[in-house]
């Protein structure tokens, strides 16, 4: 039988309690959660993974960037890397949750809860972000929009766990934004949320992505929005195309959250507000991170 | 003792439970374990509305570690309830909400208490569930209480069919008055349910030795509690002690009997001590106690100067499945559908009504921010009707000194239009604003509860004293300061004097930590005490000092010669024989009269005494695209009388105002078809945090009221919530040019008021 709870401080160790059926736990921000409003039941046996060194670094590589699994919320808003280069990611960590959320809450931890809620998958997204899993088999990594089948489902095997997430160095001229509707100002979850990252080459859209949030069972690219910016000039009108061809992407629903009219209605106001901003920020224009407060106001 | 010499102790004192709240170490309910425990978990109705055909707790008895298993055919045939008595501590027949105890099971371990709980057979006859509380009162629908007439009720209450009361504010003609007005306005408001929702959930451990039972438990009214244990399990109340250890909050949702019978009949069951700590699912779904959705019509008859010549109004609220402590919401809200005007002509009806929603009860000031949210939208319409600015229609009709009420009572001193004008002054009302920010106004009021009370002043041989109240803290250090006012009639220092408080079985008996009346009767009671103290301590001192007693004074710890301090006696001495001891109650006083005999449902809000007066201006920020809403800054200015502590009456306003933008904003129950919960959690069910929370400036126009609270003053906890939602909504319809008619304001309800101006 599994122990139902060791605390493994390499990769190997913690891969082998994989592999004997144990599931994985960092911040708990997700598990323990979970568990307590009878969500999920926590696992029979759990392997902490919050002291494995390897897991825990932020590192630049070749202009890109490879987060540990156990990159807190905290540290990407603190990173200057994320930061200047990474802007919508550091937009997102900066309003996941609460201070609390956000001080144990791990880019691990999720990415591999694959909400469709989740702030930073948009980001991540559209930066290209790749999942690398790893198991005592083999390593593969796996572009998140491969990883994310489902609302709380993603193409990993219960053996892997996931060790980092990698990201591609973007091109010179990238500003992004990441915006979500706020009801409140913190101890949020996102009902509607807009990731652009767009390439400025001279006075022209060169290169965009934009993905939604909260608004279909994963989070998601819209190509239709992307196609309606690229090749432009940026300009309102471009931004209000791409921003309502980013609504007609939206698959939402009704709930206690909001009705799908609304939901509808503010993925075209949010897209538009994350496109504007990520334009400014690739013209060198500053929008204090995180651009979701900058908008709404003092 | 001087003003100024006032001021500072209070701005120095620290509230003696406070460090140990901050540090963590303080003790609340869930803290305590007794000795061979037993955990309790109830076992909820499976329907909104159904009949019980069978209970079967044969299976949940037979798991190991299971001590007992109650249900109400173990108990008394007890009805329960403060104006009707409408239900049992557990079902009996009839499951009337979502919320409703089945049965109770007290085990060893939680996870089998769980588990028997969930094994308890229980055989239903659905029943249509009646959620629509306005639809509950249209010909045809089906009957919550068929018995209703024959339950024991308090002999004002008007019940029929499913509105469990009917009441009416009347003065005058207000048909005729308003066929003469120039202009007739009329609006229409639904406020959806909210809760309390205070972070400790409650809690409640149980124990017997012999005929007597101890309860400690999370309540706001631990004597409410006791005869409420009394009356369900036929006990004496002097066999029943509730000790309340520290207090997580409780904004009103605290009030009323909650639990401590039941848990006590299953630690008589189980012949061991049984606790019960709830869910914060629970803490949502199964009390009997959140602020009531309330439909709202006004219709105003004005003439083009302002004047109010008339106003009806038709309420109807949503009782939900049972009476508790809630009968009177219906007309303390058809007296905040009249507000603090001078009105010609009034008509008011409300419409209690019995549905299968969780049971309503009083929340921080019961009614009042719902009602007040409605009429001072319809007011601001009113004066846009005329138009009129709607601070100088304010000016223009609000009650002064010698005005008559909604019931002809004739008001004293009041602040009212005071607290307006130093309002708008405060948040610079008329100033140039951005086109999406805009400052809204409102004002409301709140009576003081006047209630019994009593208290005793211990001195001790050392000189220190123990203050013994039945008065209970809720956390907004009401009782806390209460060694500031001993100590000021002594010459004490605040920190001689230890509280003790919120057991049962040392003082007398106390309405409880509600009402806004905690200083205003408890502070009364124990005034008196320290009176007497006083007394003895003069008469002490004058043998003492052969001095006549006249010529005395208490200071600096010693009482004196006036004139000559260095003749004095340390207190400490004069109480070192121990004899030292004070008794008081006060006088309680009357409710004003008026011209009441036109209203129906009479049950004692009709006149208001020594009201708290209250207008609040909160600056918003809209944004029209998403109706998202900023609440920049709100100024409060009341009228509470005399400030006796200013540091926590400030506070009060301070957690008034925020807990008022999350009703405004955020805050709303949401039920399906059939009554159930939509959001119990706190993900779903919104406060606000601090991060929301706007810059609040607080000032007091001190009226000392006559005859009614301590030191000239009212109360303070109630009334900061009142006008809040009301001056939001009025910023938003600035800004929109149109009315979001429904609260919670949340942004998608924003945003189709916006759409709607729009097109």
């Amino acid at each position: 039988m599994t122990a139902p709870f060791t605390s493994a401080v390499t990769i190997d160790e913690a891969l082998a309690a994989l592999a004997s059926g144990a599931r994985p736990v960092a911040g708990g921000t997700d598990l323990v959660v979970g568990a307590r409003q009878g969500k999920a039941p926590l696992p029979d046996a759990l392997v902490a993974i919050d002291r494995v060194a390897a897991l825990a670094g932020l590192d630049d590589a070749d202009g890109g960037v490879r987060l540990g699994a156990l990159v807190t919320h905290e540290a990407i808003v603190g990173s200057d890397a994320m930061r200047g280069r990474f802007t919508a990611v550091a937009d997102a960590a900066a309003i996941v949750g609460s201070h609390a959320t956000r001080a144990n809450g791990t880019i691990g931890g999720n990415v591999m809860n694959a909400s469709p809620a989740m702030d930073t998958g948009g980001p991540l997204l559209c930066f290209g972000g790749e999942a690398v899993l790893r198991s005592t088999a083999a390593e593969r990594a796996v572009p998140l929009d491969e990883l994310w089948t489902g609302p709380g489902t993603t193409s990993a095997r219960p053996d892997e766990l996931l060790i980092a997430v990698a990201i591609p160095a973007p091109a010179a001229g990238t500003g992004s934004a990441y915006v979500r509707l706020e009801y409140r100002r913190q101890m949020e979850i996102a009902v509607v949320g807009a990731t652009a990252v767009v390439t400025l080459d001279g006075g022209a859209v060169q290169h965009a992505r934009i993905a939604i949030t909260a608004l279909a069972p994963t989070i998601r690219r819209v190509p239709e929005a992307e196609r309606a910016l690229a090749g432009g000039d940026g300009g309102d009108a471009a931004v209000a195309a791409a921003a309502r061809a980013a609504a007609e992407g939206a698959a939402p629903i009704s709930d206690v959250r909001a009705s799908a009219d609304y939901r509808t209605a503010m993925a075209e106001v949010v897209a538009r507000r994350a496109i504007a901003a990520a334009i400014t920020r690739a013209g060198g224009g500053d929008v204090p991170i995180p651009a979701s407060d900058a908008l709404y106001g003092a | 003792m001087a003003a100024t010499e006032t001021a500072t102790t209070t701005d120095t004192f620290i509230r003696p439970d406070g460090k140990e709240k901050v540090t963590g170490t303080g003790r609340y309910t869930a803290d305590l374990t007794l000795t061979g425990q037993a955990i309790a978990k109830f076992r909820y109705a499976d329907h909104p509305h159904a009949r019980i055909t069978r209970i079967d707790t044969s299976k949940a008895e037979a798991v190991p570690g299971v001590v007992a298993v109650v249900t109400q055919a173990d108990l008394p045939d007890v009805r329960f309830g403060g104006f009707v008595q409408d239900r049992t501590l557990f079902a009996k027949d009839v499951v009337r909400f979502e919320g409703e105890i089945v049965a109770g099971v007290a085990a060893l371990t939680e996870a089998a208490a769980v588990q028997a709980a969930g094994l308890i057979e229980v055989d239903y006859e659905p029943l249509p569930a009646v959620s629509d509380y306005v639809a509950a009162m249209e010909p045809g629908a089906p009957s919550i209480h068929p018995d209703l007439a024959a339950y024991e009720k308090d002999e004002n209450i008007v019940a029929e069919g499913n509105t469990m009361a009917y009441s009416t504010i009347v003065k005058g003609d207000a048909d005729a008055a308003m066929a003469d007005a120039d202009v007739i306005v009329r609006g229409r408001y639904v406020s959806d349910a909210s809760q309390g929702v205070p972070i400790e959930p409650r809690a409640v451990v149980a124990q017997w030795q012999g005929d007597e039972v101890t309860i400690w438990s999370s309540t706001q009214v631990p004597y409410a509690a006791r005869s409420g244990v009394a009356q369900t399990l036929q006990v004496p109340e002097a066999n029943v002690r509730i000790v309340v250890p520290l207090l997580g909050g409780g904004f009103g949702a605290k009030c009323d009997l909650h639990f401590e019978a039941q848990v006590a009949a299953l630690a008589r069951a189980a012949k061991r001590p049984v606790k019960l700590v709830f869910s914060r699912r629970e803490e949502f779904v199964a009390i009997a106690q959140r602020r009531e959705g309330i439909t709202m019509e006004f219709e105003t008859g004005v003439m083009r100067d302002g004047r109010l010549v008339a106003r009806k109004a038709t309420l109807i609220l949503d009782k939900g499945a049972y009476c508790g402590e809630g009968g009177f919401l219906g007309q303390m809200a058809a007296m905040h559908a009249c507000g603090p005007y001078v009105i010609d002509h009034v008509a008011v009806e409300a419409h209690l009504n019995y549905t299968n929603n969780q049971p309503s009860g009083s929340v921080r000031a019961p009614t009042a921010p719902q009602v007040c949210w409605g009429l001072e939208q319809h007011m601001d319409e009113v004066a846009r009707a005329i138009e009129m600015d709607p601070v100088e229609l304010r000016r223009r009709t609000l009650i002064e000194a010698g005005a008559e009420g909604p019931t002809r009572q004739v008001f004293d001193e009041v602040g009212m239009k005071q607290t307006l004008e130093r309002a708008v002054e405060m948040i610079g009302y008329g100033r140039d604003l951005p086109d999406d920010e805009a400052i809204g106004v409102a004002v409301g009021w709140w009576p003081c509860m006047p209630a019994p009370s009593g208290a005793y002043v211990h001195l001790n041989g050392d000189g220190s004293g123990t203050i013994v109240t039945g008065a209970q803290e809720n956390g907004s250090g009401a009782v806390m300061a209460m060694p500031i006012f001993v100590a000021e009639e002594l010459g004490m220092r605040p920190d001689d004097f230890t509280v003790l408080y919120q057991d049962t079985a040392a003082a007398n008996w106390d309405m409880g930590s509600c009402g806004s009346q905690t200083t205003f009767n408890s502070g009364r009671a124990i005034l008196a005490a320290a009176i007497e103290v006083r007394d003895q301590l003069l008469d002490a001192a004058a043998d003492e000092l052969e001095v006549d007693r006249e010529d005395l004074e208490l200071a600096e710890g010693t009482v004196r010669v006036k004139g000559s301090p260095e003749r004095s006696v340390p207190i400490g001495d004069l109480a070192g024989a121990g004899t030292i001891h004070g008794k008081g109650s006060g006088d309680v006083p009357d409710a004003p009269t008026g011209d009441t005999g036109g209203c129906v449902g009479r049950l004692g809000n009709e006149t208001f005494l020594a009201p708290q007066l209250i207008t609040q201006a909160a600056h918003v920020k809209v944004d029209r695209a998403t109706g998202v809403v900023r609440v920049l800054k709100v100024a409060a200015a009341h009228d509470s009388g005399v400030i006796l502590n200013r540091r926590g009456a400030d506070g009060q306003v301070t957690g008034g105002v925020v807990m008022g933008v999350g009703l405004a904003l955020s805050e709303g129950t949401m039920l399906d078809d059939e009554g159930r919960q939509r959001n119990p959690a706190l993900l779903d069910y919104k406060l606000v945090t601090c991060a929301d929370a706007p810059e609040i400036e607080v000032d007091w126009i001190q009226t000392p009221v006559q005859g009614a609270g301590p030191r000239g003053s009212k109360g303070v906890g109630e009334p900061p919530q009142v006008p809040t939602a009301a001056a939001i909504a009025n910023g938003i319809t600035k800004v929109l040019g149109a009315q979001v008619r429904q609260m919670p304001m949340t942004p998608e309800r924003v945003w189709a008021a916006a759409a709607e101006a729009r097109s």
